[in-house]
């Protein structure tokens, strides 16, 4: 269970997230709504460690991650898909891979978990040898998504991954992405401006605005309320 | 209007210096003072330029020691040539000399930043040593050249100490050139240098010509360094390549961090600290019998750890120097408005 | 044609050393984006460590693993107390802070050692070879100088390429924030960057005394045309360091030998400042133009 309390983050003077707080239980997925610039992406990178609130309290279970480094927590089993994908590109897709989950010690086990995540997106096996540098976008987000999976998290932030993918791709890599949830029990936080698809596969949605949490709800209901989704998500 | 009230005021400064600073030689001072007085004043001159350089243009410069050099060569070889060449003329040269290597290394150097230009610069500190012993029937290779020093004019008296003129020369130098330089740091030449270093694009958005900028910082800061060195060549009675090392320009880079990156007085106070420094701990060291390989590496052991602690200690950077804290918090505040910090990155996310 | 020969082996052994320091400039560079001044008088540190060793009766090879350890470990601690500091901060602030740890260097040297110019012990004869009757113009030191940064960049590239610990090294260098949330610990791969630069460069300065002597300032050239080569190279690729770095070499051996040896590092300065004039990215760096 990944909970977030009050969690205020505040740049110079620019108050980017005010006071959010919500939960992303086990087994399931939780939508981010909202604009650009609502704070969705510095909702992840709080999380992750890569920003540290002024107030707040990230708890996964029992821990405390605020005020730890992005890569205690990243081997606590946070992973972190970020916005843009941020593959390595100097690297070769196994490369990547393999960097997911350099830090565990079992190897035997790794070696399994790289060849599930090969196994999850077969496209990426065929390139396996190949600079990350030339994949295609939708290449690079799996590599992504795969490479997080490779540590074996229990947590999975995802950060617009549907950024730069076509339609039925991206229909794809969410549909593994929900059987993985159920299968592993990951508490995955989706954060998405294409709040259609979003919503098609999230439990749970939460709409930012201007760094405060303007609405939260199951996604069944956000999705069907008309009057909702046109106040907030714009269609 | 502000040219006219600013020129003033610092006229009137400096002559008042100037008068403070001829009954301080003529009547305090005993020879010996007035040698290193005339040190401090040729360091000053030489730190003053690179003051604008690094501190208000932004151009890391690790060859001045080497275009000191020229300057001091420039003099030194003409000399040599004609004794009896007035000394006027010989700073005149060696400023025009010097000006034309900086600007050569300034074009060269116009397109570099940061350590780029820092190594480049090293490389010539570096280089341009070994060139007299190369060229030895003109340079008189490592012995180097001697020339006699400046003769006080008879109407002072043939008892008229040599230090005291030599310092008046070289006091009246460092005037000149301290009034010249801090009218071109207010000016809107000096704007043009700080907005280079603050922010190359937007100057060049607001139609600064950049590569222009650069090179006249670098011909105005070699300027002075070829008046230093001319200046260090009567000092010394001769030039050779020893006295121009690595050394001397990561010195006259220490001493302006000292006084504060970019402010004219600090470069003063850094440069008495550059002479100063030495004979103090001279001082020290010989009353606690330490071996000469100790004693006289100690001020530049010191100059390794100031500039280690002052960039660790600053958090925003060696804006203020160590000598703001000397000068107190006021004087901390308008230096570090005035000067500008070192550009600092900016800490929005990247949201 | 003779002299010819002698002034190109001449111009690759020397351009091997430079080439260690480039390659320890270019390892600095792509982990933290800082010139490491301080290089060549980290080395001629080490070397001064390795002198003392050995005159207290251990054997050349003793001296040279220590110098090379020393190495490592002043490099790894430069790096966690001095440089980490100022890793975020504009550029001004490193340069400053490794002039700052060159001087204190240059000046502690004298205080520990002695300033005296000292001459240091080759492992293997430095006389030219004598194969039957004609004089090769190569001594076995000089193969031994080319064989050791042979072999050292043989085994940094086996280490960075093949091993885990490089993929991690690689990978903090290239991207450090994506490597801190798969949790990679970028900080001890910077520092063990920094360690393994140093070892090259102890190299460097432990092949460079015999020919340059021992003194405080010794491996300044020495790390100015280093520098030289990896500007060069494009300060991006270790191949384009080493190659550049014995470009130098070579020109710097033939303007010595055919116009006069002081004039070599003034050859060198033009070479740094013609480059960096046509091709500031470096002849072997393709892709993204560096503003530099």
């Amino acid at each position: 269970m990944l909970e977030i309390s009050d969690v205020t983050v505040a740049y110079g003077g620019v108050i980017a997230l005010d006071k959010v707080s919500l939960s992303v239980p086990e087994g399931s997925i939780t939508a981010v709504l909202g604009a650009n610039g609502a704070g969705k992406t510095t909702l992840v990178r709080t999380i992750s460690g890569l920003v540290k609130p002024r107030h707040g309290s990230v708890m996964l279970g029992e821990r405390q991650l605020v005020g730890r480094s992005p890569e205690a927590i990243a081997r606590l089993g946070v992973g972190h898909v970020p916005e843009g994908h941020g593959i390595v590109s100097e690297l070769t897709v196994d490369e990547n891979l393999r960097l997911g989950g350099l830090w565990r010690r079992d190897r035997a086990d790794q070696r399994v978990a790289i060849e599930e995540a090969y196994e999850l997106f077969p496209p990426l096996r065929v390139r396996r040898g190949v600079h990350a540098s030339n994949l295609s976008g939708g290449e690079r987000q799996m590599l992504s998504i795969g490479r997080a999976m490779v540590a074996r998290p229990t947590v999975l932030l995802l950060d617009e991954p549907s950024l730069g993918l076509a339609g039925g791709l991206l229909a794809q890599i969410m549909q593994r992405l929900v059987a993985l949830v159920t299968e592993r029990n990951l508490c995955v936080l989706l954060i998405e401006q294409n709040a259609r698809s979003a919503l098609s596969v999230a439990d749970s949605a939460v709409v930012l605005s201007m760094g405060r949490v303007e609405l939260r709800d199951t996604a069944e209901r956000l999705a069907g309320d008309d009057a909702l989704r046109h106040a907030y998500l714009g269609f | 209007m502000f040219r006219r009230s600013t020129l003033a005021r610092h006229g009137l400064f400096f002559l008042g210096l100037a008068i403070l600073l001829l009954l301080l030689t003529s009547f305090v001072f005993d020879p010996y003072t007035n040698y290193n007085v005339s040190e401090v004043a040729i360091y000053a001159i030489s730190a003053a330029g690179l003051t604008v350089l690094t501190g208000i243009n932004g151009q890391v410069s690790l060859g001045h020691g080497a275009l000191m050099m020229i300057g001091a060569y420039t003099t030194s070889v003409l000399l040599t040539w004609h004794a009896d060449l007035p000394l006027i003329l010989m700073l005149v040269a060696s400023i025009a000399t010097t000006g034309v290597a900086g600007a050569i290394v300034g074009i060269a150097g116009a397109r570099l930043r940061g350590p780029y230009l820092a190594g480049a610069t090293l490389a010539l500190a570096v280089a341009l040593p070994q060139v007299p012993s190369h060229f030895a029937s003109v340079f008189g290779g490592n012995q180097g050249l001697s020339i006699s020093p400046p003769l006080p004019p008879a109407f002072l008296g043939a008892n008229f100490a040599p230090e005291e003129w030599l310092a008046w020369i070289a006091l009246a130098a460092a005037l000149i050139t301290f009034f010249v330089l801090a009218n071109l740091v207010r000016s809107a030449t000096g704007r043009r240098f700080r907005m280079v270093r603050d922010n190359e694009v937007a100057a060049r958005l607001s139609g600064i010509d950049v590569a222009r900028t650069q090179v006249l910082a670098f011909v105005v800061s070699a300027a002075c360094a070829g008046l230093a060195g001319s200046l260090f060549a009567y000092w010394v009675s001769g030039t050779s390549p020893g006295g121009f090392t690595l050394n001397l320009s990561l010195s006259l880079l220490t001493a302006i961090v000292i006084g504060g990156l970019g402010s004219l007085s600090g470069a003063v106070l850094g440069s008495f600290i550059l002479v100063y420094l030495p004979v103090w701990t001279g001082g020290l060291t010989s009353s606690v019998n330490l071996s000469s390989n100790v004693a006289n590496n100690v001020p530049l052991a010191i100059y390794g750890v100031v500039l280690i602690v002052a960039i660790l200690v600053f958090p925003r950077g060696v804006a203020g120097g160590v000598a703001s804290i000397v000068r107190g918090a006021t004087r901390t505040l308008r230096s570090s408005r005035a000067t500008g910090a070192l550009p600092a990155a900016p800490e929005a996310p990247s949201q | 044609m003779r002299l010819f020969v002698i002034y190109t082996v001449d111009g690759i052994t020397n351009g091997m050393v430079y080439a260690a320091v480039a390659l320890a400039l270019v390892m600095i560079w792509r982990a933290t984006r800082i010139i490491n001044y301080a290089q060549g008088a980290m080395a001629m540190f080490t070397t001064y460590v390795a002198l003392v060793v050995i005159r207290h009766g251990a054997p050349y090879w003793l001296g040279f693993v220590i110098a090379l350890a020393t190495g490592m470990v002043l490099g790894a601690l430069t790096e966690r107390l001095l440089v980490r500091p100022v890793e975020a901060r504009p550029p001004l602030n490193a340069v400053i802070l490794s002039l700052g740890v060159l001087i204190l260097l240059e000046a502690v040297a004298p205080m520990l050692f002695g300033g005296q110019t000292q001459s240091f012990p080759v492992p293997v004869s430095n006389i030219d070879l004598v194969l039957g009757t004609t004089q090769l113009d190569i001594s076995p030191f000089d193969i031994f100088t080319i064989g050791a940064v042979l072999v050292a960049m043989l085994l940094l590239f086996v280490i960075f390429q093949r091993t885990t610990l490089g993929l991690r090294m690689r990978a903090a260098a290239f991207n450090p924030e994506i490597s801190r949330i798969l949790g990679i610990r970028v900080g001890r791969m910077l520092t063990l960057g920094w360690g393994l630069a140093a070892l090259l460069g102890a190299l460097a300065g432990m092949l460079a005394a015999p020919a340059v002597y021992l003194y405080p300032s010794n491996m300044d050239e020495v790390l100015v045309f280093g520098f030289t080569g990896a500007i060069i190279g494009g300060l991006e690729s270790p191949v384009g360091a080493v190659t550049g770095a014995v470009g130098v070499g070579l020109a710097l051996s033939y303007v010595s030998g055919y116009l006069g040896a002081d004039l070599a590092p003034l050859g060198g300065f033009v070479i740094l400042i013609v480059v960096l004039m046509i091709r500031p990215q470096g002849l072997f760096s393709f892709g993204r133009q560096r503003q530099v």
